[in-house]
């Protein structure tokens, strides 16, 4: 099984959050911050318990942080609650969802059949930059259109692929031995 | 490259001179309707293009978009600009001035190299630069999710940025059209041959039929001799000669039958006219043409008399008639001094009475001979007509028998001159056997000289099968070339189909390579957007090879544009144009401005689009974006990471008295408490 705690703060940090743990509540809580956002990422042993203890688990965390929001200034606003569990079947899942629709004193990301870390990584998508950076490198064009005109005379792809008119190309096609 | 500041006067609704400068981080433009949000978007745009392409229409009532760039208000500005200016990493910058009166003060080409990687840029670089840098609130369903799917191909292919070197697909097209051409010719030229060949063909062997009937030469020549000077001609020229001698010969041997018909015709006409049948007949009609001549003499004779009658016996009847009427006239006088009215001899009225009614009594007892006459001179001209035809018919009867002599005499006399002009003995114009015979004879002569002439170009002939046959092989071997050429140039057309196919099936699998590099982007940030709490994923889908089409799908393939709502679909455009956005590595400007981007969308997903646009932050991106709700801007300026390094800053825009939109205030985002819940950990660390 996952070790959801770990994997999230391996990618938080990655993402340039620095996260630690607090040991203090009924569940494993793990604190994130960056220069604009900070939150506590809560885990729990199943949906049920996720569902059930979710507002209790939030209310001691936040209690325990009240002076430290308190001196937050703007980025009081900025404060995430994540309650994530695995295990869960795809009614009590969309349940648990349910519960980032509560907007009341934090944003809240809440899901309950986290599985792999791709399940993890898309949880946490709200925390993290732009994660997929598409490369596109040169396509190597003349070298593929080399490759893949075998069946054409060479002198003809040199023309084409050079500065020869189309009409110079055509014309070595129909010379061409 | 960053949007550094923007600088405009008279500009669409800024009548005043305006300067915005942007957050290195972001900027958050806020302000109600109608206050120049999106025309600080538009002045970027025009800044650098020259024109606004938000706009489905540009003319309207004889007025077009051009008639609205420049400020239409109350009042004068003081110049009618706008400027536009950029700030690299390095700290190196440039601005752009487009002003109306003379335009931009750099060129497209300079504005590109500025912006764009040189060589990887697409067509129309700036347009394409705007239109994927600045998504505006009316395109963001309309240039994504409702797009058609060649439109969202185009779209996805342009922002993708050209395929390195030139364009290759058109000098394909080129290539295969210019050899396309060389292979109608060379087919046209080949068909042209084959014709020649086959109408060569057919002249050789119509010659080797003539050839064939070759005989004796010498003979034939012989009996030319005859015909036509032998000497100092060529053999064709004999032939020739030979051939219109034949023709008249024909010709005079046609005319000798017709003159032997008349031989025979007049020899006929001879025997009738000496016949005594003729002669008796001859005689007899004489005779009855004289007494016929006597037979009208005497009917005439008594015609006159029957009319010479006629005349007298009406001249009687005349006078009887005068006669009464004298008598009726003495009657009705009566008595003139006793004397007689009519004849004044004297008389007693007796005697006077007496007189009248012996004058009525003679009169009365008189007969007309006047009917007998008439009669009579009816029957003398019955009979003198009579007579007239009699003799009209014996007079023709003895003309006939002489014109009959006298054509006989004709035709003789014709005949024999004939005979003469074609020196013929006269005796055979009594002698037609002998001139069938002469006849038959040239017959004869004349079937041996076109024999002759047959052999003679028979003999040509074989000299003509060694040319033709020297052509035909001339003409096979140019068939034969003009064939070769035409199987190369089909193989030139295959090279050049293949070129052109292969050009085409190289590009279109660059860009599906380059949109297999996009997918996961534009699967993330849909995820991060989350239009749909069931469907989180998103596929594109390219089919089509000529015409591409670019189809997105969700859940079990269905497509988005018609399964969601308005919201998602914005949602799910966005996701759309802002992976469009991220995958340009032709564009160097890192900047995306959003024109109010949350029309439609609930809370939840608008807060999803905050972290969104915060993770582009994170990831190098500065964003501007415009937004009506002043609770919105606030959100998106704290969750907005501003940075000393890269701050950021709102501009909150409305009307000013005496019209004109105006930035009212600027603020300075002030960048987050650092460490907030650290310090709670040290706290916890200590205790």
């Amino acid at each position: 099984m996952m070790d959801i705690a770990t994997q999230s703060e391996v990618l938080l940090r990655s993402a340039g959050y620095e996260t630690w743990t607090w040991p203090g509540g009924s569940v494993p809580v793990v604190c994130f911050e960056n220069a604009s956002v900070a939150g506590f990422l809560h885990v729990f042993g199943s949906g049920e318990g996720l569902l059930a203890d979710w507002r209790q688990v939030q209310q001691a965390t936040l209690g325990r942080h009240a002076a430290a929001l308190r001196s937050a200034g703007a980025k009081a606003w900025n404060f995430y609650a994540l309650f994530l569990a695995s295990g869960s079947d795809p009614v009590l899942a969309r349940q648990i969802e349910r519960i980032e629709e509560d907007f009341s004193m934090t944003r809240k990301i809440a899901r309950g059949d986290l599985r792999t870390a791709a399940d993890l990584r898309r949880t946490l998508l709200p925390l993290l930059p732009v994660l997929s950076a598409p490369t596109i490198g040169g396509a190597d064009y003349r070298a593929r259109l080399r490759a893949r005109l075998s069946d054409v005379p060479d002198a003809a792809v040199a023309a084409f692929l050079g500065v020869a008119s189309a009409s110079d190309v055509a014309r070595i096609l129909v010379d061409a031995p | 490259m960053r949007l550094d500041y923007l600088e405009l006067c008279g500009f669409r609704g800024f009548r005043e001179r305006q300067r915005v400068d942007f957050g290195p981080g972001f900027t958050v433009i806020c302000g109600r309707n109608g206050v120049g949000k999106s025309t600080l978007c538009d002045a970027v745009e025009f800044a650098l293009t020259g024109q606004i392409d938000k706009y489905l229409v540009d003319k309207a009532a004889k007025e077009s978009l051009d008639d609205y760039v420049w400020w239409r208000g109350e009042g004068q500005p003081e110049a009618h600009f706008v400027t536009v200016g950029f700030r690299a990493d390095d700290g190196s910058g440039f601005a752009v001035t487009r002003s109306r009166e003379t335009g931009a003060d750099w060129d497209a080409a300079r504005i590109e190299a500025m912006l764009c990687v040189p060589g990887a840029k697409p067509e129309r670089a700036l347009q394409q630069v705007c239109r994927t840098s600045i998504i505006r609130d009316e395109w963001i369903a309309a240039l994504s999710l409702d797009l058609t799917e060649t439109q969202r191909f185009e779209l996805v292919r342009a922002a993708l940025g050209a395929i390195e070197g030139p364009d290759y697909a058109a000098k394909a097209r080129e290539v295969l059209s210019a050899a396309e051409g060389t292979h109608n010719a060379a087919a046209h030229a080949y068909e042209e041959a084959r014709a020649r060949l086959t109408a060569a063909l057919t002249d050789l062997e119509e010659t080797r039929d003539v050839a064939l009937k070759a005989g004796d030469i010498a003979a034939a020549l012989s009996s030319l001799d005859g015909l036509t000077a032998a000497g100092g001609q060529d053999l064709g020229s004999r032939v020739a000669a030979a051939r219109q001698a034949l023709a008249g010969r024909r010709l005079g041997l046609g005319e000798m039958g017709r003159v032997a018909d008349e031989v025979r015709a007049v020899s006929a006409l001879r025997d009738t006219v000496a016949g005594p049948e003729f002669r008796a007949s001859r005689d007899a009609a004489a005779v009855a043409a004289a007494e016929a001549e006597v037979a009208v003499r005497e009917a005439r004779h008594a015609l006159e008399a029957a009319e010479a009658r006629l005349r007298r016996e009406q001249e009687t009847d005349a006078l009887a008639a005068s006669l009464a009427i004298l008598v009726d006239h003495g009657s009705r006088v009566g008595l003139h001094d006793d004397r007689c009215p009519l004849c004044r001899a004297p008389q007693g009225a007796s005697e006077f009475e007496t007189g009248l009614a012996a004058a009525r009594e003679r009169l009365a007892a008189r007969h007309s001979g006047v009917p007998e006459a008439r009669a009579e001179l009816a029957a003398a001209r019955t009979r003198h007509e009579a007579a007239a035809e009699i003799l009209r018919e014996t007079e023709a009867a003895v003309l006939r028998f002489a014109s009959a002599e006298a054509e006989l005499s004709a035709r003789e006399e014709a005949l024999s001159a004939e005979l003469v002009r074609r020196s013929l003995d006269g005796k055979l114009a009594h002698d037609a056997g002998a001139l069938d015979a002469a006849v038959q004879a040239e017959r004869s002569r004349l079937i041996d000289l076109e024999r002759s002439i047959l052999t003679l170009e028979a003999s040509q002939a074989v000299e003509r099968v060694t040319d033709l046959e020297a052509h035909v092989e001339a003409l096979r071997a140019e068939a034969d070339a003009a064939g070769d050429r035409l199987a190369r140039v089909r193989t030139a057309v295959t090279a050049a189909r293949t070129l052109d196919r292969t050009v085409r099936r190289t590009n279109a699998e660059i860009i599906d390579e380059r949109l297999a590099v996009i997918s996961p982007l534009l699967n993330e940030l849909y995820q991060r957007l989350r239009p749909h709490s069931e469907w989180r994923t998103i596929d594109y889908g390219i089919r089509g090879d000529v015409k591409r089409f670019l189809s997105l799908r969700v859940g079990n393939g269905l497509n988005p544009q018609f399964v969601f709502s308005s919201g998602q679909r914005r949602a799910a455009g966005l996701a759309f144009l802002l992976s469009v956005h991220l995958s340009r590595p032709w564009c160097t400007w890192r900047t995306l401005m959003l024109d109010d981007p949350v029309q439609h969308i609930d809370d939840f997903r608008a807060l999803h689009l905050v972290e969104v646009l915060s993770a582009l932050q994170r990831s190098g991106r500065q964003i501007v974006c415009a937004v009506e709700d002043p609770s919105l801007a606030e959100l998106l300026c704290r969750r907005l990471i501003s940075e000393p390094a890269a701050p950021g800053r709102r501009h909150d825009l409305d009307l000013v008295s005496g019209g004109g939109a105006s930035v009212t205030r600027s603020t300075d985002i002030a960048p987050a408490i650092a460490g907030v819940l650290g310090r709670t950990r040290d706290l916890s660390a200590a205790g």
